[in-house]
């Protein structure tokens, strides 16, 4: 048990100075907590921001496209509240992200990017952003970043019985209930949930002559999903941990303005992962196998997409300056879509080095080459570091910079569909830079943390879907520049049993199109759509003793419809409140009692063209733990 | 502030009152009332559908002008627009059409759009004809399980400016057109292949007139009154006796691969857009002849992602829409008789038709 908390502790300490969004994270580390192999430990030079566990507890049930949206830099190409929601990082379209649950890709393969709104809150125990280009770390997909939804499992905490309920405007009920049981040698947690939400929100319908208000229609929501998690001490040197998460989102397709659509859509997900660990004095040996079976029926089609992975690798900590993981993971996919059948093997083999010159310089390089369907991937390798170029008592300064290259292989609907997928397509590729400074500022009841991150991108073979005759065919044809400012800042000031914290982000984004399609294309220099410049988003939190209070905002800049950069969406800002109290019931059970009210100002406003979103609306939490 | 809208109030009122007193001739020229129409079709996700105009004196372009006139997005597909009396009816096969001052392009009235609505009044709607003060509008109606439409309709509202729909009647599959001619009205079904015939009035079909080739819309030329339909390698122009509906004549001129997209010239003459397909998809601007029911330039001009064709009489362009993948706007190419770019007008998203206001 000790072995495996003291690697614990080497493996995550990299970020203890990489950056300060996730020190505070480090300290929370226990004895007794299931080993989660850190996908992103060899990560020097970029950015990874943890969501703050009491934003996860303030979402629960919510989509986490509502989180993020709400609770980070991040933009999420909305299609209205709790519909499609895609992720844009760094400027890139919705498939340049990769999303991991538990280690495992989750992005579907025949869609090639993940939907945001079928991921609720509750469904996992942490979230962290990779911000940046990373491919060489996590494969294909993460030209943007990555997002990881990992399960914390702990042992040695006997029983324990959750029930969270989200009460709030327009139906909204979500209903979770979790009971876990740990020893010295074997956790079990499980978890079921229910989260539903009528929609029948009031809006003004700018597609009819008057701009009448009328209520959304045909925008109900019912998800339900259950989750089990395992996990042995099987020796003192080996622990086997899995789990498992059904998903089921039952939605009625919230229709676009002006349109009478009476779409329905029905999410099936289940996936399912199994990790064998093996402890040495410096080693940890890796055995992975997951399972990704995802259904989107969408009325009467019905698409199937399956994932089977393993995976296996040796992170070994070599001397005390050199820590090295080779591995290797083979995923075996097979598409039953609506028009066609494919499969496919996608084999991937890695290599990541960290090595710690002194205690203030450290590197990574990384090194990947997939191949699929007996094609080559474009072969990436980043080199990352990292620098504390000056500390003192109260002062941190460090500075990082990375070079990186990533891809995307085309999606099997990109290849395979029909009509129209195209077979010879290339994979997308991009060649990232970034620098980056970092400052902390502490001393006893005080704190400030400042880091900005620049970076330039350029994407090239991008995907883009063409009408051809009767149909529309994907091709590589598209070349994308993307440049941009992160600014992450963090302070908190105690006075006495009083806290007040602040957290906040902004990030210039451009996004420039740097080809013209055709001869009587105008997009040559133009911000790519649903791309805007300027996010700023701020969590201001005060606390007194079990009691807490927030105000949260954040404001979108234009964006621009369409590549011509004439029409595009208004800029809108929403501010939140929300005010929360714990209390002892009984002996044993403990409650929060939680109160918000969303879009105070109660704004008018869309995300994207035509999509209605609700005014001010309000949610009640209650969180009951025995 | 007040003041201010007081005074735009009077403003307006004295221009009403100036252009009540003056006679017809010295009224002030409404602002789109001459210059090019570019129906833009837009995107079916973004449903940004709208017109432009251009200056034909000043070559001056604005983009989405009903939004600019009424504040708010067009919020549609535009499959269609239709000109009768003062207005203009902009028809959206999402599910609504939109009637707007002829000259000023402001918002008078609707039919169907309303989201509240678990029985939409409209479906697909592809075109809408005003006879007797009543608004006919061609409906596809709903897909079935496998794309077909078994159930198009005509939508009848029975005000030029729109509101409820107060009866629907059942056409053959896929209206895409109308024509009234003595008591009648045709409707072009093109998944049927028919003519319908519907009595004005009785606002039933009364029979279906089977056609070859799969029919697009009705054209008059020369004091004829034709039906164009079209197969993957010939045009056809059926030639409708005025009493009886009858085909008493048909022209067939075998090109490959006709679009719908075709447009009259003069003497006879017209254009269609082809398309070669897979794999390369080059598009070109053929010019026919119906009189004498040849080729006359299989490629008088050639290029790609052509939507709409149009012609203008007064100096015999011919203008033809570029789509441009629908990856943002398109653009208008204009070419003369012999075929040669005389000048290219940015539109909107997916330029789809013309109409020349000279």
């Amino acid at each position: 048990m000790l072995l495996i908390s003291l690697l614990f502790i080497a493996s995550f300490s990299k970020e203890a100075i990489q950056t300060v969004l996730n020190t505070q994270d480090t300290v929370e580390l226990k004895l007794v907590e299931v080993y989660v192999a850190p996908l992103e430990k060899y990560s020097f030079g970029q950015t990874l921001q943890k969501i703050d566990s009491r934003d996860l507890n303030d979402f629960q049930g919510q989509t986490l496209a509502d989180l993020l949206q709400q609770r980070s830099g991040l933009f999420l190409r909305q299609y209205g509240p709790g519909m499609l929601a895609s992720l844009t990082l760094r400027g890139t379209s919705a498939g340049h992200n990769a999303v991991f649950w538990n280690g495992i890709p989750i992005n579907s393969p025949s869609l090639g990017q993940a939907d945001f709104s079928i991921l609720p809150v509750g469904g996992f125990d942490e979230a962290t952003i990779h911000y940046g280009s990373s491919g060489a770390l996590y494969g294909t997909d993460a030209i943007g970043g990555a997002i990881h939804l990992n399960n914390k499992n702990t042992f040695n905490k006997g029983h324990q019985t959750r029930v969270a309920s989200t009460l709030g405007s327009f139906g909204r009920w979500n209903q979770l209930v979790e009971y876990g049981y740990s020893n010295g040698l074997f956790s079990s947690r499980s978890r079921v949930y229910r989260n539903t939400s009528k929609n029948n929100f009031k809006f003004k319908n700018l597609a009819r002559a008057g701009s009448p208000e009328e209520s959304q229609s045909n925008a109900a929501i019912q998800q339900i999903g259950a989750m089990q998690d395992l996990a042995w001490n099987i020796r003192a040197n080996q622990q086997i941990s899995t789990s498992i998460w059904w998903n089921k989102t039952d939605r009625q397709i919230q229709p676009v303005m002006g349109s009478n659509d009476r779409d329905r859509q029905e999410d099936r997900n289940f996936r399912a992962v199994l990790d064998y660990f093996r402890f040495t004095s410096s080693t940890i040996w890796n055995i992975k196998t997951g399972v990704v079976l995802d259904e989107l029926q969408f009325n009467n089609s019905l698409n199937k997409t399956s994932q089977f992975l393993i995976s296996s690798d040796i992170d070994w900590t070599i001397s005390e300056k050199l820590k090295s993981k080779s591995g290797l993971r083979l995923n075996h996919v097979i598409g039953n879509l609506s028009t066609y059948e494919a499969k496919e093997d996608r084999l991937e083999l890695y290599q990541s080095i960290n090595y710690l010159s002194s205690p203030s310089l450290s590197f990574s390089v990384n090194l990947r080459q997939m191949l699929f369907n007996g094609d080559f991937a474009p072969f990436t390798p980043s080199i990352g570091t990292e620098w504390t170029f000056f500390k003192n008592e109260k002062n941190k300064f460090s500075a990082h910079s990375s070079i990186s290259k990533s891809y995307k292989i085309p999606t099997l609907n990109d290849r395979f569909w029909v009509p129209g997928g195209n077979p010879d397509l290339k994979s997308e590729e991009s060649i990232s830079a970034e620098i980056g400074l970092n400052h902390v500022f502490e001393n006893n009841d005080f704190m400030i943390s400042n880091q900005i991150n620049l970076y330039s991108m350029w994407v090239d073979n991008w995907i883009i879907w063409l009408p051809r005759g009767s149909f529309w065919s994907p091709e590589n044809i598209r070349e994308v520049r993307n440049q941009g400012l992160e600014y992450f800042t963090t302070a908190t000031r105690s006075f006495g049993e009083y806290r007040f914290e602040f957290n906040g982000s902004y990030n210039y984004t451009l996004a420039t199109i740097l080809n013209n399609l055709s001869e009587n294309d105008r997009s040559q220099g133009n911000q790519l759509p649903y791309t805007p410049k300027h996010k700023a988003q701020g969590n201001l939190r005060f606390t007194y003793k079990s009691n807490s209070a927030f105000v949260n905002g954040h404001w979108i800049g234009e964006r621009y419809i369409n590549t011509d950069n004439i029409s595009s969406v208004a800029p809108y800002g929403l501010l939140d409140f929300g005010l929360s109290k714990s209390l002892t019931i009984i002996s044993k059970v403990k409650a929060t009692v939680g109160f918000q009210v969303n879009n105070i100002t109660n704004n008018d406003y869309q995300i994207l063209r035509l999509r209605a979103m609700p005014g001010r609306n309000y949610l009640i939490n209650i969180n009951l733990t025995l | 502030m007040k003041n201010l809208r007081l005074l735009g109030y009077l403003l307006a009122l004295s221009l009403f009152i100036y252009s009540c007193e003056g006679s017809g001739e010295e009224r002030p020229l409404g602002e789109y009332e001459k210059g090019l129409l570019i129906i833009n079709e837009g995107n079916f996700s973004s449903r940004d559908g709208d017109i432009s105009h251009y200056n034909f004196n000043t070559g001056e372009v604005q983009q989405n002008i009903f939004e600019k006139v009424n504040n708010r997005p067009f919020a549609g597909v535009i499959q269609n627009l239709v000109e009768d009396g003062d207005y203009f009816y902009i028809v959206s096969n999402t599910g609504k059409v939109e009637i707007v001052n002829k000259v000023n392009f402001q918002s008078l009235g609707s039919v169907g759009g309303n989201i509240d609505d678990e029985d939409p009044e409209l479906i697909q709607p592809r075109s809408a004809i005003v006879v007797d003060n009543k608004i006919y509008i061609a409906d596809y109606g709903p897909f079935n399980a496998s794309f077909a439409n078994p159930d198009s309709f005509i939508a009848i509202v029975n005000s030029p400016l729109g509101g409820e729909v107060a009866k629907k009647a059942k056409t053959s599959s896929r209206p895409e057109s109308f024509h009234q001619i003595n008591n009648d009205l045709l409707i072009a079904c093109s998944a049927a292949r028919t003519i319908d015939v519907m009595r004005i009035g009785v606002d039933t079909v009364g029979r279906s007139i089977e056609v070859t080739g799969t029919p697009v819309r009705f054209l008059e030329d020369g004091g004829k009154l034709y039906l164009f339909t079209r197969n993957s390698s010939t045009v056809f122009f059926h030639e409708i006796n005025k009493s009886n509906y009858s085909i008493s004549n048909t022209t067939e001129i075998n090109i490959s691969r006709p679009t719908s997209k075709l447009t009259l010239g003069e003497n006879g003459e017209a254009y269609v857009i082809t398309s070669t397909g897979w794999p390369d998809y080059n598009d070109a601007v053929a010019k026919i002849s119906i009189t004498s029911g040849q080729v006359i330039d299989a490629s008088l001009y050639e290029g790609n992602g052509f939507y709409g064709l149009g012609f203008d009489y007064f100096d015999k362009n011919i203008y033809v829409a570029e789509n441009n993948g629908f990856q943002g706007s398109g653009t208008a190419v204009v070419i003369n008789q012999s075929g040669t770019k005389v000048k290219t007008i940015p539109t909107g998203v997916g330029p789809s038709g013309f109409i020349f206001k000279r």
